[in-house]
């Protein structure tokens, strides 16, 4: 951990007990064993491994943990929560924090991934199902990426691989779930 | 035997050829697939990383959507995503609350007990490498297969239930029973960076590339998977990954269904093999399986 000893390090109870909270998971009970961090395929692009996310969330520091990239670089490839030896389920931790940074509106170095899943839970909202073309096409126009993986795109579509069309499944049951789920977390 | 099918929105576009060859398969070995009418998206790899309710609500409604289809008691999926959402969505609905706010959002009673199952488990649990091995026209005749399971169809075993978690072998005990060779290395259960795609290329060309080399130094001459996204990434993206890293990469990757398809005697145009974007056409006729 590269914080110790600085002064100005702020600590947030409340910010802790949010997460043990919500996730459910006991994240008192890591030892730091790293365990976690020696596994994880993607701690190599991480400010921060997973195991020192994990100590940031038992002593509530709050910066460290929610403005990093650490938690958007998890991959959820649930290596972490297979092997924790105490148990945790570390990648459910790093859910619940992504949650909150994005219920908050807190600025984060996100990379793009806000805006990835508000797409596509846009999309099952009005049409139920995935539609490829639109989330990679909106992705790469609002990252100001227009042309990303066009060639790829086009190889898949001359091979049947893209729908053309959105295949649109009881839109008003969907909205009317998706109003119901919000209504709830108020 | 009669099992609801949950074959997902990567099925119906990036791997159509999964759902064919899938559907193929069965049909060969006597497994009844029932598509669960009007299944939705299970939430994959946004829902749980924005919304923790809807993550489960998604899942919770295809079950229930399933528990009406034919009064089943067992559902499938072949996407590892897709499968692992399910899962997931059973594990979080045994608190009291979530289920209660789950029933609320879906509209309908939580159907307990289903059984869900990946089609590899289909397959191999409960149809046997016995009986597919009868059904063998074409040997695979000793054809190096690497078995890629990626991260979903085995973690975190919490949630599948799975023991060999860590070394799965399901997959080369069908693949044997092809009469393909099977091949030991390190990459089997590491992850393709499958979520990113989309949003962080690069780091899913790393960690595929990782993957692929890992394949053929151990002298693989395909990789079989069992999960569109891994897929999508091993097969789509070796182009960009030999101009990045200056590689020469161009090892077939299919999808279980597809290898056990062609040793059932199906064609590979009949089985969707040439929608791949590594070609494998030569490679098929160098091996006298077209
Ligand atoms: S594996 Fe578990 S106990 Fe070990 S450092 Fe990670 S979270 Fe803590
Ligand atoms: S789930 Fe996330 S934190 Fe855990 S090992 Fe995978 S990428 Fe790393």
């Amino acid at each position: 951990m590269k914080i110790v000893g600085q002064k100005d390090v702020k600590l947030d109870k409340a910010f802790m007990e949010e997460v043990a909270k919500r996730s459910g998971e006991n994240v008192f009970l890591c030892y730091q064993c790293r365990k976690c961090a020696s596994g994880c395929p993607s701690r190599m692009f991480m400010d921060s491994t997973p195991t020192e996310l994990m100590r940031y969330v038992q002593l509530g520091m709050v910066d460290e943990a929610m403005k990093t990239n650490t938690i958007w670089y998890c991959l959820s490839c649930q290596t972490c929560s297979a092997r924790c030896p105490q148990d945790i389920d570390i990648a459910h931790v790093v859910d619940t924090i992504r949650i909150l940074v994005q219920e908050k509106g807190i600025k984060a170095d996100t990379k793009n991934m806000r805006l990835f899943n508000r797409l596509w839970m846009n999309i099952l909202k009005y049409a139920g199902r995935m539609y490829e073309l639109a989330l990679t096409g909106m992705l790469n126009v609002f990252t100001g990426r227009p042309f990303k993986d066009m060639s790829l795109g086009i190889k898949m579509m001359r091979k049947g691989k893209l729908k053309l069309l959105p295949s649109i499944r009881k839109p008003f049951a969907m909205m009317k779930m998706f109003s119901r789920a919000k209504r709830l977390k108020k | 035997m009669k099992i609801a099918y949950y074959p997902g929105c990567s099925l119906h576009s990036t791997g159509v050829e999964y759902d064919i060859s899938t559907k193929k398969v069965c049909a060969a070995l006597g497994i009844e697939l029932v598509e669960v009418e009007d299944w939705i998206c299970c939430g994959a790899s946004p829902a749980h990383q924005c919304d923790e309710l809807m993550s489960v609500a998604l899942p919770a409604k295809n079950l229930a959507l399933a528990a009406r289809t034919d009064n089943l008691k067992e559902i499938c999926a072949p996407c590892a995503s897709c499968y692992s959402r399910l899962k997931f969505a059973q594990e979080r609905m045994t608190d009291e609350n979530m289920r209660k706010n789950v029933e609320q959002i879906i509209g309908s009673e939580y159907p307990e007990g289903f059984k869900v199952l990946h089609m590899l488990d289909v397959i191999v649990e409960k149809t046997g490498t016995e009986a597919v091995k009868e059904k063998v026209v074409k040997s695979l005749n000793g054809l190096k297969v690497a078995c890629y399971y990626g991260c979903l169809m085995t973690r975190p075993p919490k949630v599948t239930g799975k023991q060999q978690f860590e070394n799965p072998t399901e997959m080369e005990s069908l693949m044997e029973a092809l009469g393909a060779e099977t091949v030991d290395w390190n990459m089997k259960t590491f992850c393709c960076g499958a979520s990113f795609a989309l949003t962080q290329t690069d780091v899913v060309l790393k960690l595929t590339r990782k993957i692929l080399a890992d394949a053929v130094s151990a002298g693989a001459q395909a990789i079989s998977v069992g999960c569109p996204l891994c897929h999508a990434n091993l097969d789509g993206r070796q182009e960009q990954i030999n101009k990045k890293f200056n590689t020469n990469f161009h090892i077939p990757i299919f999808y279980f269904t597809e290898l056990m398809g062609l040793a059932l005697g199906f064609e590979a145009k009949d089985l969707g093999i040439f929608k791949h974007l590594t070609e494998v056409e030569d490679f098929l006729k160098e091996r006298a399986l077209v």
